[in-house]
Parts: C-alpha cells; structure tokens; sequence
C-alpha cells in the first residue's frame, strides 16, 4: 500500500514541510538535471507536437507553411472520422479494461493459492504478455481469416456463426480486437493484482474464518477493500494504455468496420497523408483525453486510495 | 608491376566479355552509344535504397555492374517489404535533406508527391534518348507536370486466374465472370480497405470508360455514371454471392490462399500468384487471362511496379544514373524476371526465351502491362486514394448506396486536392 500510494505523488508533500531550506535547495539543485532530461525528452516534443498542430504545412509546394491558428482543430471536431474514432476508443477501452480486471482478478487469485507448481505457472501466464503485440494480431489475423481460420472452424462446428465474417463485419470486429487485447493484457493485470494479494496478512482471514465469515465474505469484507489500491493502480495503467491503442486495430481490421480508433487517424494523417498540422492536431487532441482520463482517476480514485491506506 | 598489368588485363576481358553479352541480345544501333556513355559516367560511391532483396536478384544486378565499372561501388540499403514502410523510410530521410539514399525504388503511384515536393532530379533526358526502350505505359507512370522524374524499373498488372476445372474458358466481360463465378464457387479479390481496393475498383472504372480524375489533376471527376456503375456491380456481387462476404477481409495473400484451398473460382491478382499456385493441389486446375471488358468496352488494367528516381539530395547523381541505366539493360532485366518474377519494363525482354521460360504467362503480361493505366497523377495521391477505398468499402458493406458513394468519393477527392 506504501508503494501504491508513493507511486501516485501523494502524500510526501506534508512531510517535505519539515526539510529546512537548506535542504530543499539542495533537493532542487540534486533533482536539476533530471528535470532538464525530463524537459528535454518529454516537454520539448509535446510543445513542438502543439506548435505544430496550430500550423500546416504545403504537401504541394516544398517548404511552404501557414500558421493555421485552430483550423486544425475545428477541422477535427467537425469531421466525422474523429468523433467515430473517440467513440471506438471508449468502447474499447471500456470494455477491454472491464474484463481484463475480472479474468485478471481471476487468475490472481488462483496464483495466489499454495499449490505445486505455482511458480511455474505464474510465469508461463506471463507468455502472452511478453509476446509482441503486432506479432499477436497477426496471429489473430490469421486465426480469424474466413473460412481457413482455426476460429472460424471451431465456431463453425459447434453452431455458432456460420456466415460471420469475424474481421469483416462491425461488431464482430471490435469483439475479436476486444478478445486480442484482453488475452494478451489479462495477465498483466493478473500480475500487478497478485502483488497487491500478497501483501494482505493471513491474520486477518484467520480472525475472519473464527468469527465464522463465509468464503464470500471473506472475499467481499476482505480482499477486495485492501486489494483496492492495487486494482487502482492497475486500471490507471490499463486504461491509459488501451486509449493510446493503435497496434491491434493496425494489423487486424486497418480501421475498418468500426475499429478506427485516435491513434490510428493521427497516425494515417501524419504518415500516410503527410498533413503535418492536422495529424500533430489529432495528436495532441488524443493526449489531452489521455491527460483527462488520468487526471479523473487521479482525482477521484488517488483520493479514494489515500483514504483507503489511511484506515488501512 | 605484372600484377597491375594482369589486372588491367583482367578488367578489359570482364568489360569485354560483359559488352559482348550485352549486344547480343539488344537493338544493334543504339546500345554502343548507351554503353559508352554508360562507363565514361559510372564512377564513385551509390547507395540504392529500395524494398527488401528477398531473392538476392537486386544483389546480383549490383554484382554485375560493380564488375563492369572498376570505379564505381553501388551498395544496396534495404527497406521493408511493405509499401507503405519503405515509403515513410523515404520520406524520412528526404524530410530531413539526407544524402544516405543517391536512388531510391519508388512505388509508380509516389512518383507525383516526391517530385512535387522537390525530392528528385528530372531525369527527362535520359527518358527522351532512351525511352523507347520501355513499355510506353510504364513510362507514364514516370511523368509529372510534363517531365520524367524516374527511370521505369519494374512494372506489374493484374491478372484473371480462373479454375480450368469449373470453367471452359476466362469470360469475355466481368458481367459474364460475375454470372458464372456465382453458379460456381465465386470471385475472390482484393477487398480490405487499403491501397488494394484502391486498384481493384479503378480496373472496372478504367474498363468502363471512367476516370476519377480529370488529365490536368485540377478536379475530381468521380461522381460519374461509370464510377457509379463501378460501385453498384461490385455491391451487387457481394450481395449476391459472387464474390463471398470475406473479401472484404482480403489482401493478395488472403485471396491467394482462398483460391489455392479450392474455395473460389476466380481470382483477381498480381502475376506473381501463379508460380506459387502451380506448388498448390490445385496446380493443374487453373489458368490465367487478361482482363476481361466491363459495360460494353475492352478490359484495363491498372499498373503497379517500381521506378528508379534519383534523390535531389544525392552527392552522385550521375552515378545513380548510370546505375539505373544498367539496371533497365534487357541483360539484367532478364536476370531479374527469370530470378526475382519481376515483370521488365524493358518491351524487347518479354521476346526472350528465357524469360517465357520462367513467365510462361510473358505474351500475355506484356500486352496486360500495355493496356493497363497508371493511377490518379497528384502529390495528394494518398488522400485521393483513400477516398476512393474508404467509399467503395462502405458500398461493398452495404452501409452506403452507389450513388452516395460515388458523391462523397468525388467530394473527398476534390477536397484532397485542395489541400494546402
């Protein structure tokens, strides 16, 4: 819980209070040059992203430009590719980072349990993860390829869905994009919520199964409330990561049937289309949702963790 | 003191030997001429940067014309696989005025975009003294606002690959190949939404008479009857049945897979799916035919291929074109047809009989290759073409009418070429 709640920048302020101002100065010059590197490898590129969004660039005239103002933007808000592109971000991230929590949950728990071959296991449930997202959407691609498929076969002889085109159809589409994510991130999840197990005392289920608390309650009154910050810092990771998707949707569908998602236009008009100042508008458009859904978290789910240790 | 006078020796019987090989077989006036010129400019450092080398025939070429020119070393860079890869590499360097790349293998349809954005030196000359080498077309596709900015390297054109096992003979018009394809096992083709469809589509446009584009690049000329002809066949054919669902999930892999495993009857793709389909189990069992006509007119094609173009930024121009002009020799063009299946721009290479040794299909790839059309010409190519698959994907899925398609193809287009 310590670690969890050090991770997030909460909590140190009050006692920094205390330094004398020798120390802080010191603490200033020493932290310097990771800020300089720091300005350097992450504010200069977002700051030239954002210059370079308010301006456009000739694809017909060498070296010829215009500052734009918001013209990229109001371009972007009023196109319909951008708001699907927001809508399938959401969905996906919505519903991907749901079920990886509960199959993650799942897997925790079942590794948490003392049995022969834990550690085996727990690194063999590792493998998906550590496999290359563009070499698993392959994989997917090619499993789902109509007709030859290994999926669509299965499917097939077990009744369901004869004529779906998996990859071709909207719907089904983002459902094998949902799958892909959630089998290789699952794990992950599964990983960081295993730690968080860990660090929960038998005593207190001991002092639970004494004063006769069922297995469910055990699971409800127990594990979930100090698992918490865990699951927190977790769904922070997760979500932010499943907005910024661009590699499954890429090799599996290109954007197509409903699967366009941020990082894919931006990157279409940048590389693709060569519009330097729509493209780093996109851009930048996809990192202010990213910085507003974690800001939301932070907020609304940083406080809920400091409280959550405080009883703890 | 013998040593270097072996060596002299050596390299006059090479160059000797290599002339020798080389007038054999091409047009007796003007190759003496080209071979002079040829080694009175190849001297210093080139670096070639083009897709992967994936049969070693890129190497070979290179090999061969290291040896005839002593002062001269061409070294290869080699891109990705991907088109669309090599291309952001390209453009990379180009961005940042790099002299890493002196030629560069471009795509036919990158040609306008690189040469408006300055990135190349016009080679017309060379084109106008020896042009005519060439297949006309595949020169087309080396023209913007009226001058030559590459060197045709390779050219491609699709094919009709039919089952003879179901069929007696290719049909004369796609109506007729639709017809049949549904009493049978269907066509299959290249349905995702990327590039691909971008050509599959302008191949029944062309054929119908139609354009997307006017000739002077200046208006989009898509919302058409033919181009709504065009649209309406091809959803017609996906609700029908004659081309299954799935081609929408098809790229030329997908496709030549479908049609390998016995699931289609016909099959739309590149050249190179026959060699590999006659390693299939259905090896005796198919052919292959030029286009056929759509609404009433002869067939066309669309090309496809690469072009050798020098980088404005090179510090040997004169070597890169050198170096291009020995690559497009009928020598090497055979080295690379027969080794690589790459089809030769050079017209006279077709004639040769090793060549229609190792292309069984060569009579009928060059006339496909002449009567196929080179894709919009626009430095916003991208755009244009993304405007046209995106469209035509959602009229294939049904979430879009012909008619609507056609409109908003044509309005897309026109604001691509409005672009800044």
């Amino acid at each position: 819980m310590e670690a969890a709640t050090a991770k997030l920048g909460r909590g140190r302020k009050k006692r920094g209070k205390t330094y004398g101002s020798e120390e802080r100065r010191l603490a200033a010059l020493l932290l310097t040059p990771a800020m300089a590197v720091i300005a350097l490898v992450a504010a200069y590129p977002i700051g030239y992203a954002i210059w370079l969004s308010l301006t456009e660039y000739s694809v017909r005239v060498p070296g010829k430009w215009r500052f734009a103002g918001f013209d990229n933007y109001t371009e972007a808000f009023g196109s319909s590719e951008f708001w699907d592109a927001v809508k399938n971000t959401f969905v996906f991230t919505g519903i991907s980072v749901t079920l990886e929590l509960a199959i993650g949950l799942g897997m925790a728990i079942a590794m948490h349990e003392a049995f022969k071959g834990r550690g085996l296991l727990r690194t063999v449930v590792l493998v998906p993860w550590a496999v290359l997202t563009v070499v698993s959407a392959i994989t997917w691609r090619t499993l789902f390829e109509p007709n030859l498929g290994l999926a669509p076969q299965i499917l097939e002889a077990i009744g369901i869905g004869g004529d779906i085109v998996w990859l071709g159809q909207e719907g089904y589409a983002m459902a094998v994009m949902i799958l892909a994510d959630v089998w290789k991130t699952a794990p992950f999840m599964a990983l960081l919520l295993l730690a968080g197990l860990q660090v929960i005392p038998d005593d207190v289920y001991d002092a639970a199964k004494v004063d006769g608390a069922t297995t469910w309650q055990r699971f409800r009154r127990i594990t979930i409330p100090l698992l918490m910050p865990a699951i927190l810092v977790a769904l922070i990771f997760r979500t932010l990561d499943a907005l910024r998707i661009f590699d499954l949707p890429y090799v599996l569908t290109g954007g197509s049937n409903g699967t366009t998602t941020l990082s894919l236009i931006a990157h279409q008009e940048l590389t693709a289309n060569r519009l330097i100042g729509y493209g780093s508008a996109l851009s930048v458009l996809t990192f202010i949702i990213v910085m507003a859904v974690s800001f939301i978290y932070i907020r609304t789910v940083g406080g809920n963790i400091r409280s959550l240790a405080e009883e703890g | 003191m013998k040593t270097p006078r072996f060596m002299a020796v050596l390299v006059a019987m090479v160059a000797l030997a290599i002339a020798g090989c080389g007038s054999d077989d091409s047009d007796e006036g003007a190759a003496p001429d080209a071979e002079k010129a040829t080694q009175a400019k190849a001297s210093g450092n080139v670096t070639w940067c083009i897709g992967k080398d994936t049969t070693g025939a890129f190497g070979t070429v290179i090999d061969n014309f290291n040896k005839a020119n002593p002062n001269a070393n061409v070294k290869l860079l080699e891109l990705p696989e991907d088109a669309g890869e090599q291309r952001r590499l390209q453009v990379q360097r180009l961005q940042a005025k790099s002299t890493e790349c002196d030629l560069l293998g471009t795509d036919v349809i990158w040609t306008a975009e690189y040469a408006a954005q300055g990135w190349l030196l016009d080679v017309s000359d060379f084109i106008s003294q020896s042009g005519d080498k060439f297949i006309p077309s595949t020169v087309d596709t080396t023209e913007f606002e009226g001058k030559n900015w590459a060197v045709p390297f390779n050219s491609n054109a699709g094919f009709i690959y039919y089952r003879t096992d179901q069929v007696d003979q290719a049909p004369d018009n796609w109506e007729d190949l639709y017809k049949e394809a549904e009493e049978n096992d269907g066509v299959v083709y290249q349905g995702f939404r990327y590039e691909g469809l971008t050509v599959n589509f302008l191949e029944l446009v062309y054929s119908a008479g139609g354009s997307v584009l006017s000739e002077d690049g200046k208006e989009a000329t898509a919302d058409s009857q033919e181009v709504k002809d065009a649209l309406t066949f091809m959803a017609d054919g996906v609700k029908n049945g004659a081309a299954p669902k799935a081609v929408t999930t098809y790229k030329e892999e997908e496709s030549r897979r479908a049609f390998e495993s016995g699931n289609a009857t016909f099959m739309r793709n590149w050249p190179y799916a026959y060699a590999l389909g006659k390693d299939s189990k259905i090896a005796d069992n198919f052919d292959i035919a030029t286009f056929p006509g759509f609404a009433g007119n002869e067939g066309a094609g669309v090309l496809g291929g690469y072009n050798l173009a020098i980088s404005a930024y090179s510090k040997n121009p004169e070597g890169s074109l050198a170096f291009a002009e020995f690559a497009t020799d009928p020598e090497q063009q055979k080295l690379m047809a027969t080794e690589a299946s790459l089809p030769p721009t050079v017209t006279e290479t077709y004639d040769d009989p090793a060549v229609k040794k190792a292309m069984p299909f060569a009579e009928e790839l060059r006339s496909a290759i002449e009567q196929a059309q080179p894709r919009p010409v626009s430095p916003v190519y991208p755009q244009i073409s993304e405007a046209i698959f995106n469209n035509v994907y959602a009229a294939l899925q049904g979430e879009m009418s012909s008619d609507e398609a056609a409109s908003k193809m044509n309005e897309e287009i026109q604001k691509a070429l409005e672009t800044f």
